[in-house]
């Protein structure tokens, strides 16, 4: 009865939205209810985060997609693809329609990665290798690379293929001879090919979504009808909601209880692995840690046990796996499963032994943000941690925007800060250049302003290598090089763990076969099922 | 004092009022002697403890991090009290010395400090000191500063409208014509007069204070954690409703307590006190 009320109440939300008048005649339409954190950023050109990700891979497609369960690209939008020289050829498929009913074409692609550069926002740093992208036919396109690029097949997955016929019917004024580029258009609607339209949009508060009918690969029957992508609820209104079958997926951002809380109601857990890590980043340039026995010191001290115990969720379920060195296990490089990072204090007293500086001639700084309240839980442990080495700490809590601002330069990055990050095309170069390459210093991922040439050598190789294994092994190197000097302490693997009721099964987000290792991706609705 | 005191244990009301500002000003004074956990104030950490509910060994159970929360709403009776004394100490002085002057000299001093005081009364209290939060750093002294500047304007506007119904009493032009300079007439002749009304104001506004340090912390601009403060206790735990109630049960009490034993002593006093005039 509670179902069908709460089915019926959405399909009423859904027709006013619409301005249709029948709603009964909807009730018998599945309804998906999510959240995610504001804002949902609608345009292909600015998209970045977790909840931009999830519009971007259900309203628009992309060239490739990753391979479920396992490494590499499938065809997806493109058929096939050919490396020629530096440059990369890809075939379309002749099948695909825009939900305007524009036949897809190479000309989309050209403009879709044009609007991109031109826009400069958002993921565009993936693209910066490309010099220019060439429509060979209407069915073939032709991207020329500056350089020899492994990393930029899988790039591709975070270019959204944009409708330029539609936009070029929707441009507004700009400074630019096109325009605005359809900026104006593309902040409230979508013009993709993806399994779902969007109907509604507000980037604060919520986006609504219908399953395309003509989508050129078919949306399931049992894939949800309607989609409503709220913003912004608060933790305890999501747990409430879920247990009284009002709400289906929560967003990952919910402290460890709730998760737990949500589970005790009867509700599941879906993850998503999705080569990322937590990150606990050293400064290398402020004493004592410009010493690398200092800060080997502390990478042992810290207590990886205690710190899985507070991400725990349930058992066999927590929001990370355990740590076997710089690179997440599963990706290139990453070290053996079993070989876990484990607290060694008699090797953190050794180290201490030969670092130069003296303890208890400093006060460490911790930083927390603000944002994540169970940074603090982390904080307190590193005190008591480090304490036993006798290191005094400070700990400070600093908003997200003040910590962008600090890391920026090497006198004002804390001595230690606390992030996640994640490769946002699944390559261990989108996780790993911009962190720790010293020409990507200075930013929210890189406050250890780390500057080590055999660091940047690696980095740089496996960059151009193009054999998988040739890649491995430099990575597997590099892997070594960063645990030897210690810039970082790498805590544990990321998993994005999600509260859901029990009226959706979402194989992508459960099965590890049919997983995407990339973040958001598990979120396509048209593999999820609706189970009432 | 002693008469006052008798009237307000004879009413029930304002006597269960005594009670609940004597729980709270003893408890937060005796802190160190009560707590089980005195150490928990700061920032330490037993996760083998963490989020557990009220038990033998911890009577409101404990916080995310495993410390005692009764411990830590004692300590933070203690901020909250002394912020409040503070705010008063600095804003009664203020106020009281701007309506004085606007009230007994009149003319274009009254115009430019009345005005003064009603662009900060137009203003709602809580945005103001937000504003104000919001460009300092928040600590527990910008967090005073930033209710200070709420607070003084209503002592401005009390004592001046008492000061104007007083400056044409007899004793006043009296002590005039004996060639009493101004600042004797104000400060010894007129404002003895003024100090019933103050004093059941300052009684009622020591809860509000702590009221809207709360609302500040709540906020996230008020003192910042490992300090106890009640507002950001309610706050934090507000997430994990309705599962881990103890986290925001007890902190809110706590702040309904100290707020409700002021009011009502507060209200007693101005009762006894407007008898007496």
């Amino acid at each position: 009865m509670t179902t069908l009320h709460g089915s019926l109440r959405a399909a009423l939300f859904c027709a006013t939205a619409l301005g249709v008048t029948a709603p009964l005649a909807a009730s018998a339409e599945s309804v998906l209810r999510l959240d995610e954190v504001p804002v949902g950023q609608l345009d292909p050109g600015k998209a970045s985060d977790y909840a931009d990700s999830i519009l971007m891979f259900n309203a628009y497609d992309t060239l490739v997609l990753p391979v479920q369960g396992g490494p590499g690209m499938a065809p997806h939008l493109a058929r096939a693809w050919e490396a020629d020289g530096d440059s990369w050829i890809f075939h379309l498929r002749d099948d695909v329609t825009f939900h305007s009913g524009n036949p897809m074409t190479a000309h989309d692609v050209v403009f879709s990665l044009e609007r991109m550069q031109a826009l400069g926002q958002g993921l565009s740093y993936l693209f910066g290798v490309v010099d220019s992208a060439e429509a060979i036919d209407d069915h073939t396109v032709r991207f020329n690379l500056s350089e020899a690029n492994s990393p930029f097949v899988s790039a591709l997955v975070r270019l959204p293929i944009i409708d330029r016929a539609l936009v070029m019917e929707n441009l507004a004024d700009g400074d630019d001879e096109m325009g605005d580029w359809g900026e104006a258009f593309l902040a409230a609607n979508a013009a993709g090919t993806g399994a779902y339209t969007v109907s509604a949009h507000n980037p604060q508060e919520e986006t609504m979504f219908l399953r395309n009918e003509d989508y050129f690969l078919g949306v399931p029957d049992a894939a949800p009808d309607r989609v409503r992508l709220r913003y912004g609820l608060e933790a305890a209104t999501v747990r409430t909601l879920i247990a009284t079958n009002e709400h289906d997926i929560s967003s990952q951002w919910l402290p460890p209880e709730v998760l737990r809380a949500i589970g005790n109601a009867g509700g599941q857990f879906l993850t998503e692995t999705s080569a990322g890590a937590f990150y606990v980043k050293m400064n290398t340039t402020k004493a004592p840690l410009d010493d690398v026995n200092c800060r080997r010191a502390l990478s042992a001290a810290f207590d990886y046990g205690a710190i899985m115990q507070i991400i725990a969720i349930d058992e066999g379920v927590a929001q990370g796996t355990p740590s076997t060195g710089a690179i997440p296990v599963g990706m290139l490089g990453a070290n053996d499963p079993d070989a876990i990072l484990e607290r060694d204090m008699d090797a953190a007293r050794a180290h201490l032994a030969e670092c130069a500086h003296d303890p208890a001639d400093f006060t460490l700084e911790i930083a927390w943000t603000a944002e994540v309240p169970v940074q603090e839980r982390f904080s307190l442990m590193m005190q008591s941690n480090f304490a036993e080495l006798g290191f005094n700490t400070e700990i400070r809590r600093v908003p997200w925007a003040v910590f962008t601002d600090l890391a920026t330069s090497a006198e004002t990055a804390p001595h230690i800060s606390q992030i996640f990050a994640n490769a946002v095309t699944g390559d261990p170069d989108t996780l790993l250049y911009g962190q720790f390459h010293s020409s990507a210093a200075g930013t929210w991922q890189s406050p250890e302003h780390l500057a080590d040439d055999e660091v940047d050598r690696l980095l740089d190789e496996a960059r151009r290598a193009e054999a998988e294994d040739e890649r491995a092994a430099l990575y597997a190197q590099l892997n070594d090089r960063l645990m030897e000097i210690a810039p970082t302490i790498f805590a544990f693997d990321r998993v994005s763990v999600f509260g859901a009721s029990n009226r959706v099964a979402a194989p992508a987000l459960s099965d590890p076969d049919a997983a995407f290792g990339l973040d958001g991706m598990g979120f396509s609705f048209r593999l999820m099922d609706m189970t009432d | 004092m002693k008469r006052t005191l008798v009237i307000l244990l004879r009413n029930p009301l304002s006597a269960f009022g005594v009670l609940l500002v004597a729980t709270v000003v003893l408890s937060a004074l005796l802190a160190d002697v009560i707590v089980p956990f005195p150490e928990h104030r700061g920032a330490v950490v037993d996760f083998a403890n963490f989020n557990q509910p009220p038990s033998a060994q911890h009577p409101m159970g404990t916080d995310l991090v495993g410390r005692d929360l009764f411990s830590r709403i004692v300590y933070a009776y203690r901020i909250s009290l002394l912020l409040g004394v503070v705010v008063l100490a600095i804003a009664v002085p203020i106020g009281v010395t701007v309506g004085l002057v606007a009230g007994y000299l009149g003319g274009r001093v009254e115009y430019v400090l009345m005005r003064l005081t009603d662009v900060f009364l137009s203003i709602p209290p809580l945005v103001l000191a937000m504003s104000i939060m919001g460009v300092l750093e928040p600590t527990l002294i910008n967090g005073m500063l930033a209710v200070t500047a709420m607070w003084w304007p209503w002592y401005a506007r009390l004592v001046y409208n008492l000061t104007r119904a007083e400056r044409e009493e007899g004793y006043v032009l009296a002590a005039e014509v004996l060639g009493a300079g101004r600042v004797w007439v104000m400060f010894r002749e007129i404002l003895p007069n003024c100090v019933p009304s103050i004093v059941t104001k300052m009684t009622l506004d020591l809860g509000f204070v702590i009221l809207i340090a709360s609302s500040l912390s709540f906020l996230g601009l008020g003192v910042q954690p490992p300090t106890p403060d009640l507002g950001s206790m309610v706050a934090d735990g507000a997430t994990y409703l309705p599962d881990s109630w103890w986290l925001t049960v007890f902190p809110g009490l706590a702040i309904l307590l100290a707020v409700f034993g002021f009011n009502l002593v507060g209200d007693a006093l101005r009762e006894i006190l407007g008898a007496d005039q």
